[in-house]
Parts: C-alpha cells; sequence; structure tokens
C-alpha cells in the first residue's frame, strides 16, 4: 500500500480517504487459510524482498518522470524563453548568455541529453543570479525545509493519535457527548485554518504581543527558538485533521471481532485501548502522516516566507518572482520531489515492518 | 435502471446541523461575492489621508498604506478570489474526471499506467506543482488559476478512477458489458450519477482548497498582481504591516477561513449524511419479577437462566423471548436454530457482554451463586466463564503475537506475574497439543492456520479455569477435518476438568456428535428442548421446526466419522 491519499494543503480532507488505507478492508487475509509454519519464515523473506523491489523500481520511475518535469519547466515557457527569462529589458547579450548557459540554441533532444547527463552529475547549471552551482543554493536550504516539516509530522503524529484515541475512549459508547461535539467543533476550526494564516496569528501573538520568540529568522535567537513558530503554524491544523481521523479509526476498530476477544478477557479499558487498539490504528495514523509530510512540504514552501525562514521555499519563491533564476528553480523542484519521494517509500517500509499485510501485492 | 437515480432506493439525504452550516456558509460568501462589488468598489478605492488607521468608527478593520478601507476592499475582493477559486475547481473536475474515467475505460496496460501517473502527481507536494506551473507561464492571476488546477487534477482523476472501478464491479454494470453496451454509454448512464455524493464532498474541499491555495500563491506574490486584488493580496499588504497595524491581517484572513470552514462543513455534513451515526444507547441487563416460571432447577446446576428477555432499547422490539434453561457441572449443552434465532443474543446475555443498544432481563440468571444480573467483578467473570468465537482469523488480535495477546486475561484480572503467565499459556497450549507451544507464542495469528489459532483461542478461554465454556459457533469457520480435531477437544477438556460447555451451532450432525442435550431455538424461543441425542432425528424429533433442520441437514454418520 503506497502513500496516495493527497490531504488538501491543511491534511483535513479525511472524507475523501481511500478506503484501501484502512488495512481493516482486508481483513480476511488472516482469515481461513493462512501459511503454515514451517515455511513461514521463507515466505516472509521473499514477500519482503518481492515489495522492495516493487518499491524501488516505483521509486526509480519517479525520480525519472521528476527529473523530466524539471527539464520542461524551462522548455514550456511560451514564446522564446531566453527573452522571458532575461526579461523585458534585456539587452541581446543577456538573452544570448541566457540561451548559452541553458543551452536553448540546441535541439531539443540534444538539450535533454545534456540535461540528464548533467542531472546525473548532480549539476543543475549555475545559479543566474549568485553564480555559484543551483544545487548547493538548494542544498543549504534544503536543511531549514526538511527540519520544520519533519518535526512538525512528527508533532502531528505523535499528538493526533494520542488525542484522538484519548477522545475516543472518553467518548466510547456514547459517553460524555459534548465532548465529542466540543473535539469536532474545534479540530474544525483549527483544520480549517490554512498554515500561512496562522503563521501570521502566532507572529502577532507570540511574536509582537508576547515577545517569547522572534518574528522572523534571526540567529541572534537561536535555530530552535526561531523554529517554533513556524513548526506551530504547520503541524496545529493537521493535528486537529489526524485526531479526528484516529478517533474514527478508532471507533471502527473498536467494532472488530477481536476487540470483542479483549472485552470478552475483561481486559482493563487501558490494556484494551492501549495495547490492543493502538497498533491497529497506528497503521492508518502511519499512512496518513505520509500524506501530510507532504501537504505539509507545500505549505512550508509558503509559511517560510511568512518567518523569512532560510529554506527552500523562500529560495524557490525568490527564484521565480524576482530573480528568474531557472537554474535554481529546477534544482528546488527536484529536490522537493525526491524528498517528498523518498519520504513515502520509508514510511512505507516502516508500514511493512508493522504490519507485514501492507507488503501484499497491489491492485 | 432508472439514471436519474442518484441515492439507492429507499435512501434519502438526510439534513444535519452541520451540513446545512456548511451551505448556509457557501451561501453568504456566494451573496458577497455577487453584491459587494456593487455596493463597496468605490469605497474599496478611495484614497484617503487616513491610512494605516488602526480599527476605529468607520473603519472597522483599518485602513491600509493608501488610506483604502480594509472591510470595503476584503468585501470586494471577494467576487475575484471566489472567481478564480471557482474556474481552477472546475478547470481540475472537468479534466480529473475525464481523466480518470479515460484510465477507467483504457485497456488494462494503459490503464495501470495511467494510474501510476495518477498516484505520481498525487504523491507530490500540490502547491509545489502550482509553483512549477507559476515558474513556467510567470506570475498572475491567470497562472495562479491554471497552476492550481493543474496541482487538483490528479485528486479528481484518483477518485474518479476508485469510484468507477468500484461501481463497475457492480452486478448490474457487468451485466450490461456483456450484453455489450459501450465503455463510454455505461460511464454517462451508470458510473458517473452513481458518484454524485463523493464528487460533492471532493468538489466542496478542492473548492475550498484552490481558494486558500491561490490566496497562498497571491501571498507570496506568484498571484494576482496589482492593481487588482484578491485575498491573498491583501494578506500580503497587511503582512508588510504586521509590527505596526496587524488589524489589517483581519479581513482577509478571517475571509479565507469561513470559506475553507465552510467546505469542510459541507464534507463533513454529506459525510454524516450517508452514514448517520447510531447513538446505540448502553447495554442494560436487569432482574425481573413475574409469574410463569416452570424451570426445573437441579442441584448441581452450575449455570440457571430462566426467562431471558432481550430487546431493542429504541423500537422495544423484543428479540429474545423468555428463554430459559440450565447446564449441569460437566454438562455440554447445545442451541441449534437458523441465523437470527436469538442464539448468540442468548450466550452474550450469559457472558455479560451484551452489545450497546440492547436489554436484556431475566428472572434468574446466577453461575453458581454468583447473580451475574448484579454488578460482578470484572476480575470474577474473567476467571469463571470462558469465551470461544466463531472466526478464529478475527477475533485474535493481528498487530499482538498470540502469548502477548492470550496471556494479557492472566496478568492482569488473575494477578499472575508475566513469567506465570507464559508458564500457564504453555502448559494450556501443551493441553489442546499445539506442537512447539514455546515458539508459537511468539508467532501473529496471521502465520497460523485457522485450526491453530481456534486452538489457541479454546487454550487461552481454558488457561483460566473456567466453570463455563461458552463457545459460539466455534467450528464454522474451519475446515472439515480441523472441525472434527476442535470438537474432540473440547469434548476432552469437558470430561476431563468437568467444565460446563455452552454450546452454540446451526450445524446439528456437529451438536449431535458432542452435546448431552439440545434446545432448538427460532425467532427468540425456545421450540424444543431435546434431552437424549437418540431424539435428535426427523421421526422423534417433535416440533416441525426441528424436523424442518434435520431435514435440512446432511446424514452424518457418526460411526464413519470416528473411524476416519
Amino acid at each position: 500500500m503506497s502513500s496516495t491519499a493527497r490531504a488538501d494543503n491543511q491534511g483535513s480532507n479525511d472524507t475523501t480517504m481511500p478506503e484501501s488505507m484502512s488495512p481493516h478492508s482486508t481483513e480476511d487475509v488472516a482469515g481461513g487459510a493462512a501459511t503454515i509454519s514451517p515455511h513461514a519464515a521463507g515466505s516472509h523473506a521473499k514477500t519482503w524482498r518481492r515489495f522492495l523491489v516493487r518499491r524501488f523500481k516505483s521509486l526509480a520511475i519517479s525520480l525519472v518522470l521528476l527529473v523530466l518535469m524539471t527539464f520542461f519547466i524551462v522548455q514550456l515557457i511560451p514564446g522564446d524563453p531566453a527573452e522571458a527569462i532575461a526579461g523585458p529589458d534585456a539587452s541581446p547579450a543577456t538573452v544570448d548568455a541566457v540561451r548559452a548557459e541553458l543551452g536553448l540554441d540546441d535541439p531539443t533532444l540534444v538539450q535533454l541529453w545534456d540535461y540528464l547527463v548533467g542531472v546525473a552529475s548532480g549539476d543543475f547549471g549555475e545559479s543566474f543570479r549568485y553564480g555559484v552551482p543551483a544545487l548547493d543554493i538548494v542544498m543549504a536550504a534544503a536543511p531549514y525545509t526538511v527540519t520544520i516539516a519533519f518535526a512538525s509530522v512528527l508533532i502531528v503524529l505523535v499528538g493526533g493519535v494520542a488525542l484522538g484515541i484519548s477522545v475516543a475512549i472518553a467518548t466510547r459508547g456514547d459517553r460524555r457527548r459534548w465532548l465529542g461535539t466540543a473535539f469536532t467543533t474545534v479540530t474544525s476550526v483549527f483544520t480549517s485554518i490554512p498554515p500561512y494564516i496562522l503563521a501570521t496569528f502566532l507572529v502577532v501573538i507570540f511574536a509582537l504581543w508576547l515577545s517569547w520568540f522572534p518574528p522572523a529568522y534571526t540567529l541572534a535567537y537561536g535555530f530552535w527558538q526561531s523554529a517554533i513558530l513556524p513548526i506551530a503554524a504547520l503541524s496545529i491544523g493537521s493535528i486537529g485533521g489526524m485526531a479526528r481521523i484516529v478517533r474514527r479509526e478508532a471507533a471502527v476498530v473498536e467494532e472488530m471481532d477481536y476487540m470483542r476477544s479483549a472485552r470478552g478477557w475483561r481486559l482493563p479499558a487501558l490494556v484494551r485501548y492501549g495495547k490492543h487498539l493502538l497498533p491497529n490504528v497506528l497503521t492508518t495514523a502511519l499512512t496518513l502522516s505520509g500524506i501530510i509530510l507532504t501537504a505539509l512540504l507545500g505549505s512550508a514552501l509558503i509559511v517560510e516566507t511568512v518567518f523569512g525562514w532560510p529554506g527552500i521555499g523562500s529560495a524557490v519563491i525568490r527564484a521565480i518572482a524576482e530573480d528568474k533564476d531557472y537554474p535554481v528553480i529546477r534544482a528546488a523542484v527536484f529536490v522537493i520531489g525526491a524528498i517528498s519521494l523518498v519520504t513515502t517509500l520509508v514510511i512505507d517500509i516502516i508500514l511493512g515492518a508493522i504490519d507485514p499485510r501492507t507488503l501484499g501485492e497491489e491492485q | 435502471m432508472n439514471t436519474t437515480t442518484k441515492l439507492p432506493p429507499g435512501r434519502r439525504l438526510r439534513w444535519n446541523g452541520t451540513l446545512i452550516a456548511g451551505i448556509v456558509m457557501f451561501a453568504i460568501v456566494a451573496l458577497i461575492a455577487l453584491v459587494a462589488p456593487m455596493i463597496y468598489s468605490g469605497q474599496a478605492a478611495t484614497l484617503t489621508g487616513e491610512s494605516n488607521l488602526g480599527s476605529e468608527p468607520g473603519h472597522l478593520l483599518g485602513t491600509d498604506a493608501l488610506g483604502r478601507d480594509m472591510l470595503a476592499r476584503t468585501l470586494v475582493a471577494t467576487r475575484t478570489t471566489v472567481l478564480m477559486a471557482l474556474a481552477a475547481t472546475a478547470i481540475a473536475a472537468v479534466l480529473g474526471v475525464g481523466f480518470g474515467i479515460a484510465v477507467w475505460l483504457a485497456p488494462p496496460r494503459i490503464r495501470n499506467l495511467g494510474l501510476r501517473l495518477i498516484e505520481f502527481f498525487i504523491s507530490y507536494p500540490g502547491l509545489l506543482l502550482a509553483i512549477i506551473v507559476a515558474a513556467i507561464l510567470g506570475q498572475g492571476a491567470i497562472t495562479a488559476v491554471i497552476a492550481v488546477a493543474v496541482a487538483s487534477i490528479a485528486g479528481f482523476a484518483r477518485l474518479t478512477a476508485n469510484l468507477a472501478s468500484g461501481i463497475a464491479s457492480r452486478q448490474y454494470i457487468t451485466t450490461a458489458r456483456l450484453l455489450g453496451v459501450p465503455g463510454y454509454r455505461i460511464a454517462i448512464r451508470h458510473v458517473l450519477p452513481n458518484m454524485a455524493e463523493p464528487m460533492l464532498i471532493i468538489t466542496a474541499q478542492a473548492f475550498a482548497g484552490a481558494l486558500v491555495e491561490i490566496s497562498g500563491l497571491s501571498f507570496v506574490g506568484l498571484g494576482t498582481q496589482a492593481p487588482y486584488y484578491d485575498y491573498g493580496t491583501l494578506l500580503a499588504d497587511s503582512l508588510s504591516k504586521i509590527m505596526t497595524n496587524p488589524i489589517l491581517l483581519v479581513g482577509p484572513a478571517v475571509a479565507i477561513i469561513f470559506v475553507s470552514m465552510a467546505a469542510l462543513f459541507v464534507g463533513d455534513g454529506l459525510a454524516a449524511a450517508a452514514n448517520p451515526r447510531s447513538n446505540a444507547k448502553q447495554a442494560q441487563m436487569s432482574a425481573r419479577v413475574d409469574e410463569g416460571s416452570s424451570l426445573d432447577v437441579p442441584t448441581d446446576a452450575v449455570l440457571v437462566a430462566d426467562g431471558i428477555r432481550v430487546s431493542h432499547i429504541e423500537s422495544g422490539r423484543e428479540i429474545v423471548s423468555d428463554v430459559s434453561f440450565t447446564i449441569g457441572r460437566g454438562e455440554i449443552v447445545g442451541i441449534v436454530g437458523e441465523s437470527g434465532s436469538g442464539k448468540s443474543l442468548t450466550a452474550s446475555v450469559v457472558s455479560c457482554l451484551l452489545q450497546d443498544g440492547l436489554e436484556a432481563s431475566a428472572r434468574r440468571l446466577t453461575l453458581g451463586h454468583t447473580d451475574l444480573l448484579g454488578r460482578v467483578p470484572q476480575a470474577e467473570l474473567a476467571s469463571r466463564i470462558g469465551l470461544v468465537y466463531q472466526d478464529p482469523g478475527t477475533a485474535l488480535n493481528p498487530a499482538l503475537t498470540l502469548g502477548s495477546q492470550l496471556t494479557d486475561v492472566l496478568r492482569t484480572r488473575l494477578g499472575f506475574s508475566r513469567r506465570e503467565a507464559r508458564k500457564a499459556l504453555i502448559a494450556a497450549f501443551k493441553d489442546v497439543l499445539m506442537p512447539d507451544p514455546e515458539g508459537r507464542l511468539r508467532q501473529n495469528p496471521h502465520e497460523l492456520s485457522g485450526g491453530m489459532n481456534q486452538r489457541a483461542m479454546i487454550a487461552s478461554a481454558m488457561s483460566v479455569e473456567p466453570e463455563l465454556l461458552i463457545a459460539d459457533e466455534p467450528t464454522t469457520a474451519l475446515d472439515v477435518t480441523v472441525q472434527r480435531e476442535v470438537l474432540t477437544l473440547i469434548n476432552r477438556l469437558n470430561s476431563e476438568r468437568g467444565t460446563a460447555v455452552l454450546f452454540i451451532s446451526h450445524d446439528l450432525g456437529v451438536v449431535r456428535r458432542l452435546c448431552d442435550r439440545v434446545l432448538v431455538m427460532q425467532q427468540g424461543q425456545i421450540v424444543e428442548h431435546i434431552t437424549s441425542m437418540d431424539d435428535l432425528t426427523v421421526e422423534r424429533a417433535q416440533h416441525p421446526y426441528t424436523k424442518q433442520l434435520l431435514a435440512a441437514t446432511p446424514v452424518v454418520n457418526v460411526d464413519s466419522m470416528e473411524d476416519a
């Protein structure tokens, strides 16, 4: 099962969660004619090998598609790309320089070949603005973006699961209806606030009024001090979305036969929910966190500009809006896409380790 | 098939508060978009000397650097913003649904390729796709619309492909295909109408998403350019004044959140309308005092159930009426009947596990000297009643090893240490003749066969040394040879330990072989009580229903089964 759905930019798209995301729709795998033990170990390794081969193959294809996409960013510019990039006021000499740097005089196939050869050795061309390799600029910015995006997803996963399960326990069997209503209302409000707007609110409240954190990235405050507001802006809305889905999923799992068994053993609520229910909700939560990470990487691009955060988002937006710095745009698009693809794969592998049923053939 | 039917017959849209709130909010937005530019566009564009005002009478949300009223500008910007978001959503919906249908109609090879392409674009941050388009086309309002549309196509395409393949596997579509109806006609007449509801949800969300993303692009300067303005550019303007005049944020921020929330409410409301939540009241069990007990209670009875009644709390409908029986020490009592006859419900009352939404009462329900209708400590129930279920594949937790889940009851309710519980479970595994009991503890249920899992379940039930074992169709999900092993096992444990057994089954052949006495249930009542297995034949059974059940059961020659 690959992480598939695209949560909308707030990660709140829970009503369109595909059926296949729930491991419980394929419950019958564990039923009747299961494997007999002597062969289990062997078939296990085989399943893993097949899974890894399949996933790495699709990663390779996706990376190739990604590189092609970055190539066509320049090719698809309407009219003469060189003139468009150099701008209306550019001298013919500048236009020619741009054309030469991007190799636009060559036939398209030759350009593509040169581009692919360059990318294979990590060369996306030199930045028009800074005159250094574009990839260097992007790689210098990448850790900033990766840090806030990954920290946010971790917070969403832990916070969302804890909140969702707690509310599921507290409202089980129609208990505390007021809490259920309050939970739905509050999470609705928070998932509806786009991260970049939440970012502006956070700046006003915590930087301007309370002065707890700097309003923008500055070394004077230290890295994490500056990172807290961007991380909060990215994660708060998605925590609500995650908690809603975890709560609903917990209610689905609660109806499973094995939860009836747990009640039949008269296990205390803490053991029932903490040990028997939680791991079965975790599969869904992890799958969802992969989707949320993808959405957050997108949101981070815009949130970064609010905080002047020196990540890929700030770099790529400056490159488009001000500098027309296409080598940097190409490198940035590739790096973000690659991070998103690799993370998806890593999450799928973790999922496979937790719940081997997800290793099965696709379709 | 009526092509205009969007919902299955008998199902009507259930209105709920969330859905109504969402629709009303959308209507407000539409009204503002329609009317505000006519009324306020003058005020929104008027340059005054009163620049950078905070909130004050006349300028509730302040004025911008050129002295223009922010509230008026926000209201006027609604039209531009909504139109851009609508355009992006419409483009994405048409192209996405078209692509999804095309993928579904295509031959398998191309279909797989198409699905892969969709997955690729979906696993890619939507906003980055939008930024790529902005990089290609240069910044501007039209670019922002196209960019956001491109970013949303994959979502529509995937939903369409998923729904289409789901609907396509339905019976009537298969029939239409076999009859030679061309693919595109099936798509238009049958598939599209059936997707209306989920499409409405995703469209509402895509619209809100488009509005948020377009505003985001304008916010960072890639969208609408001056002198035109939308929510995003207003937000960007106010961000530049955030240190001195934060009130300017309120207008555009609240506007964006408002639309976003409207879409969420519509989505949630429609989803809730499709699957109304059951408000099942908590199950109740109570004692009942009335005449009419005809139960003859033997002195050695382990379980006495006198006059069990079960009914639906909401409708008051009675599902089990006046069921009485006893089980003596070492006795195996069977309950047979077709599904829906109330046999499993009877068992759930006896095991104090009645599901929510139901209430039960009885004149008497005792296990030994304990009144099960009163408050019984959970530990006592856990140690005195053992339970075995129909399908061991689903009754065991797939995420936990057998050792981990089956020792929980010993550790939490019987006070065993981890090591003692392990030892007790291994002993129980040996008792049910599981090969390699230590190794089994470390395995997950899906690594074992159904028969092995059922043995483990029985071992676990017996590990607490219960007085009563309740087995609800324990062999139904197993194949015939495994069935026999499980039956032999229950029989042996019963005779070795004297555990009383309540055995529920619809299979008279199985019951005949195992039980001492049999109760035949039909429509919630006991219609016949058979005390000797010799009477369990078509000729000797009294009640017509029993005869009917027996006639429907293939003749099983018990002797040849034992020999085989």
